[in-house]
């Protein structure tokens, strides 16, 4: 039954990661991607469906490791808790941003808005990467590996971002013939981010040779994953660009995840069996219907809005 | 003061949980009424209840925002500030919040997504399904958080393993007295919170004369209702805690002796602001609760006479009316957690051990971010609320697009149609 909770963890942290990958990324990418009001209001819209549906992933995974990996969860945050309040810091001015921006119809309070969910993006971002980095190192070193490792993270953000946006932008009526339409941009920025992704992660691979790099369990395992990491990112940095980079970057962003649930050297204790008892006894009926409204979620929200929602 | 991480810390927990309570109160007191509305908009077809529906849901959305924004700092700030507590009481304490995280909260704000952009989206009895389920995990979500903070209270049911609280009797967590009537207590607390933001708002229209969906006739008739049936219970629920307050848990000798737990206690006796603070919660708890008991049956007796809808004097007072259940419940959960000190768990753990070790620094900086970005993210929500309360049914973040609009593709707001083939992700 341990294991089983365990492959929860992982699958509740790794479906944060794919899932939240996207609209956080879309955020890092917005002043790049979206010039004027109209196309910031478009790529908004593209962010709200899901980011209530995806974020949740992460308060569940929080949820567990409270629960059900006490010794695990009080590694993490004495090993990192400043960065965990980063991470925390930037969930809240991102969502804060994302509630609020439709609230008041005016140029400033949008801009605003829109400032705090790219300032919020890039931070959650920024702060997973050094939460991987500092549980592959074991505690955050000041070493070349774990400011790589950061920047391969964020880079596969805003890859996993930019082949989101690369879809769901498609089809605006209204960006005017001279205008760069925005999922023109980002999926050409999908080639250029996964051949950075692919320039951060490799020396970031060499790196973890040096004195501060990771502190590995399962060696092997680390080396199949980061071949899966790299051979996704030439996939996609290569012809084949954004047409496949739905699959490349979720397949790219979950990698850091698995890394650090099945290569990574963390501290475990085993689970009281009526805590595994009562928690799986009350989840699994729960399960069809969280399975559901993912699901339907995401299937309903295809279709971007004909008119503006409560969120843009 | 800014010295100590562990006053930080604590002041700190006070005011998230303080802000997180006030939202999640409105949430609680509206979502049921909401549920009801649509409810009977959808077995009538009726459409002055879908604006009803359109009007109080968005004044739900407005208030669940900064509840979702609270709650997650909340939940980390327990997790990142409070790491003792979790070392020792994680598989007792916490288990209820992950069971709270997953079949609670993930489902509530899935659906709740579901329900937003569903509008439109999807047929009535589907939508209305969708918000059936956003009401039953708000009240789910509530249990559990009462079965974690119950324990903190009374803990039962675990023993001690090498340093460790392992759980022994799930049920004796669940069915905590600490827990259940707590629960007894928020819920119907929180209705007195909804049906008082109800009747203001909807006096300040009916003041106006302004009403003509009849949201607001309706409105103030479902909070003379409440306000006649709930207080009681509240009471009740209320009453039956103080008789705990007094208790020993029954697992307490587990961790500490009867004189260590002694010498605890007087090594610590509180100091003049704890004791202050849990003197004026328990004061204005009361007094609020005695003015609210009034209104109800003040309301009952207008409502013959057509008071309720006419007479502008007797309305007026209602618009300040929502201080009372508010002021109530921020004081009685001050009362309640100021009155565990200088225990976290009582008679197992002290707040002193419990808190993370941190360097003043620190603390004193995510102290002052959590802290600032509270106030403003609670002043303008409340700021929000206020004036989409006063805008009416027109006017709501969820109000109806009108479909027989001219169609200018400048007009923002207008009909837009996906022109190119939409791919979809």
């Amino acid at each position: 039954m341990d294991s089983l909770s365990s492959v929860l963890l992982a699958l509740l942290v790794v479906g944060h990661l794919v899932l939240a990958g996207a609209d956080v990324g879309l955020g890092m990418l917005m002043p790049h991607v979206a010039r004027g009001t109209e196309q910031r209001r478009r790529v908004v819209a593209a962010i709200a469906p899901y980011f209530l549906a995806s974020e949740v992933w992460l308060v569940a995974a929080v949820g567990v490791l409270a629960g059900m990996f006490p010794v695990l969860e009080h590694h993490a945050v004495t090993e990192l808790w400043p960065v965990l309040a980063a991470l925390l810091a930037g969930w809240l001015v991102r969502d804060a941003g994302l509630w609020l921006r439709a609230r008041v119809d005016g140029d400033r309070w949008r801009l605003a808005c829109d400032g705090a969910i790219v300032a919020g993006s890039w931070t959650l971002a920024a702060a997973w990467g050094l939460t991987v980095a500092g549980l592959l190192t074991d505690g955050l070193t000041a070493s070349p590996f774990t400011v790589l490792c950061a920047v391969t993270v964020m880079a596969l953000f805003a890859l996993r971002g930019a082949a989101f946006g690369s879809e769901r932008l498609v089809g605006s009526a209204d960006s005017g013939g001279a205008e760069p339409e925005c999922a023109d941009v980002v999926a050409r920025d999908t080639r250029v981010l996964a051949r950075a992704a692919l320039c951060a992660a490799v020396p970031a691979g060499a790196s973890a040779a040096l004195p501060g790099g990771p502190v590995l369990a399962a060696v092997p395992v680390a080396v199949v994953l980061t071949t899966v990491l790299l051979v996704a990112l030439a996939a996609t940095s290569g012809l084949a660009g954004p047409m496949l980079s739905r699959h490349t970057s979720a397949a790219a962003i979950a990698v850091p995840g698995l890394l650090v649930a099945l290569a990574a050297h963390l501290p475990s204790a085993p689970i009281p069996s009526t805590v595994t008892v009562l928690v799986w006894a009350v989840l699994v009926p729960v399960v069809p219907v969280m399975f559901v409204g993912q699901v339907w979620l995401y299937r309903m929200t295809r279709r971007p809005a004909a008119v503006p929602t409560f969120f843009a | 003061m800014f010295e100590d991480p562990l006053l930080l810390a604590r002041l700190q927990f006070a005011l998230t949980a303080a802000t997180h309570y006030m939202f999640v109160a409105l949430t609680l007191g509206l979502a049921p009424y909401v549920l009801t509305t649509q409810l009977v908009a959808a077995l009538r077809g009726d459409r002055s209840r879908t604006t009803a529906v359109r009007f109080w849901g968005g004044l739900y959305l407005v208030n669940y925002g900064m509840g979702v924004l609270s709650g997650l700092v909340m939940e980390l700030q327990l997790a990142l500030n409070w790491s003792g507590l979790h070392e020792v009481f994680g598989y007792t304490f916490a288990a209820p919040l992950a069971l709270e995280t997953m079949t609670a909260f993930f489902v509530e704000s899935t659906f709740l997504g579901l329900w937003i952009f569903g509008w439109d989206r999807m047929g009535r009895w589907a939508h209305l399904a969708c918000f059936a389920v956003v009401t039953a995990t708000a009240y789910a979500s509530a249990w559990w958080v009462l079965v974690s903070n119950g324990f903190l209270r009374n803990p039962v049911g675990f023993e001690m393993v090498d340093g460790t609280a392992h759980l022994t009797d799930p049920a004796a967590l669940m069915t905590n007295p600490a827990a259940v009537t707590a629960f007894g207590h928020i819920v119907t607390g929180a209705l007195l919170v909804g049906a008082l933001v109800i009747a203001a708002t909807s006096a300040y229209h009916l003041i106006r004369r302004d009403d003509e969906h009849r949201v607001f006739r309706r409105g103030i008739r479902y909070a003379a209702l409440v306000m006649c049936v709930m207080p009681m219970p509240v009471a009740g629920f209320g009453g039956v805690q103080f008789g705990l307050f007094g208790q020993d848990p029954p697992t307490s000798g587990l961790t500490r002796t009867a004189a260590e737990i002694e010498a605890v206690e007087a090594a610590n006796p509180g100091g003049p602001l704890l004791n202050t603070a849990n003197t004026t919660g328990e004061v204005v708890m009361v007094l609020a609760w005695s003015l609210m008991l009034l209104v109800g049956p003040a309301m009952l007796l207008a409502w013959p006479f057509g008071g309720l809808d006419r007479w502008r004097w007797f309305l007026a007072p209602l618009l300040a009316a929502p201080v009372l259940p508010y002021a109530a419940s921020i004081a009685g959960w001050v009362f309640r957690e100021t009155n565990r000190q200088p225990w976290v768990v009582v008679h197992h753990l002290t707040t002193a051990e419990a808190v993370t070790p941190m360097s003043p620094g620190t603390a004193a900086a995510s102290f002052g971010f959590f802290t600032a970005a509270f106030a403003v993210l609670a002043a303008v929500t409340y700021w929000l609320l206020v004036r989409y309360a006063r805008r009416g049914p027109g006017g709501g973040p969820l109000a109806e697009h009108r479909t027989e609009r001219p169609d200018d593709p400048g007009e923002p707001g207008g009909p837009r149609e996906p022109a190119t083939p939409v791919h979809t992700f």
